[in-house]
């Protein structure tokens, strides 16, 4: 027995209307300090049905601790808001989640929301999501990541219950993404297909949204990067990176996300980038695990990058769009990773995404994959 | 060949803890114990307990209880009916999606669990390691 879970995904050209149709009568929109007067903001509000009181937290840092999730509160609970509308990327989508739960529960503490316990929520207010990013996929998983205050560590929250009631992929709201973000969060979205497609909790649901994703995203990201103002292409990739946050929600994420979130914690890298560069070897080290999966996914990538194997088309492909390929690369010097190696070999080893990889993986694999990544040659390479 | 549940098999069970590598890797950092009810049901006819002192990826203590009368109190309680303990010693269940099904419950702080699903997978995998009867 397994479920697929999706929030109302409503898409396409003028999606943001159908906030108008919604009974909103008091909404909280989260966003993020950089989006607070920008016109994603705008648009949202402009949508909202005639009448429709709200009130704007617009103090989310990227990557939030859970105190800075919070700090408003007690001000949303003296609103009193029946609905919780999160504009931004994955940071201000996650803190919607924590901000509905936790009004919605004052009683339960933030590490309560994990999937082995029943919150009940949806009593007061409903979670609307629009995402202004193409990638993190949090407008339709039920996972919120939480920077731990005074650690490099990255918290995974997670619950069914926290999964958006409807996401809302308007074309609109990423045209005027940059195109470091652009990449980071696509390249992201590619790593949530592949591993959701390759999870030891894959299943015929995730595989069929893990292949669309990557059939959307793979041939119109570079189009996308050379023309950021192409709306078709934008909107593949917009609707691809969906598909992907559905994908990896109903199944798991997998290595190159353990490794990721650790090497993001420590050294405050943006995530796409750090999963992305795992990705190719972490696929190498899975190869014979899952073989014949990775063998059709090289099918769906461009043919000008695909080489015989997956490993290689992998990187073929992010040599293309500028994504880095070793840990030299994406700025990290030689001393600091030896010093912090032992560090992201136990961040990575704890978390939830080595469980259900497609091959088990040791501390002794994790070391000697962040070796293999590292770009310098080491004891364990 | 022992039977499941039994103190036989808790003892072969903790004895294949201590000599899995896979587990002692997993559970290097885990402190603390786990009480497992394997609850009665059509095919079982009555609750038993399975206490567990796990340390840095060492199984220092293990007991079989058949009342509940004398138990150590643990910090985390794994409970589900005897018919899909049977299943999840078969591989049939994991052990995470089982309690995302209800066909477990895990009791305890939730926070710290989250870091050692890795070493709930190798208990698992230990378990089917026992040559078992049902």
């Amino acid at each position: 027995m397994w479920f697929f879970r999706s929030p109302e995904v409503v898409f396409g050209d003028d999606s943001l209307s159908y906030l108008g149709s919604l009974e909103i009568r008091r909404a909280v929109i989260v966003t993020d300090r950089f989006l607070k007067d920008s016109e994603p903001v705008n648009l949202v509000v402009s949508n909202l049905p005639e009448g429709a009181e709200r009130m704007v937290v617009a103090d989310v840092p990227p990557e939030p601790t859970y105190r800075e999730m919070t700090a408003s509160l007690d001000r949303i609970r003296s609103f009193e808001p029946d609905w919780f509308i999160a504009v931004g990327g994955g940071s201000s989508i996650d803190t919607a989640k924590v901000l509905f739960a936790l009004y919605e529960r004052p009683d339960i503490s933030v590490y309560d929301i994990t999937p082995l316990v029943r919150l009940n929520l949806r009593r007061k207010s409903r979670l609307a999501a629009v995402p202004t990013t193409s990638g993190t996929g949090s407008e339709c998983s039920w996972a919120a990541v939480v920077s731990v205050e005074g650690e490099r560590r990255k918290h995974e929250l997670a619950s069914k219950e926290i999964l958006p009631d409807v996401a809302i992929l308007d074309p609109r709201m990423v045209v005027g993404l940059p195109r470091e973000q652009t990449r980071n969060t696509a390249v992201d979205a590619v790593v949530h297909a592949v591993e959701a497609y390759t999870s030891t909790w894959r299943n015929p649901f995730s595989d069929a949204l893990a292949e669309k994703a990557l059939q959307l995203i793979t041939p119109n990201l570079p189009v996308v990067l050379a023309e950021p103002g192409n709306i078709a292409s934008r909107e593949a990739v917009h609707i691809g990176a969906s598909m992907a946050g559905l994908a990896f929600s109903n199944s798991q994420i997998g290595l190159a996300h353990a490794l990721g979130h650790a090497l993001g914690a420590y050294f405050k890298l943006p995530h796409g980038k750090c999963v992305g560069l795992f990705l190719p070897y972490v696929v190498s080290y899975n190869y014979q695990a899952v073989k014949e999966r990775y063998d059709r996914l090289n099918t769906i990538f461009p043919d000008k990058v695909r080489a015989e194997g997956f490993t290689e088309t992998l990187k073929n492909y992010f040599r293309e769009i500028g994504q880095p390929l070793t840990l030299e690369e994406a700025g990290v010097g030689r001393g600091e990773f030896t010093q912090s190696l032992e560090e992201l070999v136990r961040l990575a080893s704890e978390d939830t995404g080595v469980t259900m990889n497609a091959r088990d993986a040791s501390t002794e694999d994790i070391r000697r994959v962040l070796w293999e990544a590292s770009g310098w040659r080491g004891d364990g390479a | 060949m022992p039977k499941f549940p039994s103190r036989e098999w808790v003892e072969e069970y903790s004895k294949k803890l201590n000599e899995n590598p896979a587990y002692r890797d997993a559970g290097r950092t885990w402190e603390g114990d786990i009480l497992f009810v394997v609850e009665k049901d059509q095919a079982f006819p009555k609750t038993v307990y399975i206490y567990l002192d796990l340390y840095h990826g060492e199984c220092r203590r293990a007991e079989y209880y058949e009342s509940a009368e004398q138990l150590p109190k643990a910090a985390y309680t794994y409970r589900g009916p005897y018919t899909n303990w049977r299943r999840l010693i078969n591989r049939e269940i994991d052990p995470i999606q089982g309690i995302l099904t209800g066909k477990f419950k895990l009791e305890g702080p939730m926070m710290q669990i989250m870091r050692y699903t890795r070493a709930a997978k190798e208990m698992v995998n230990t378990a089917t390691m026992v040559n078992t009867e049902f």
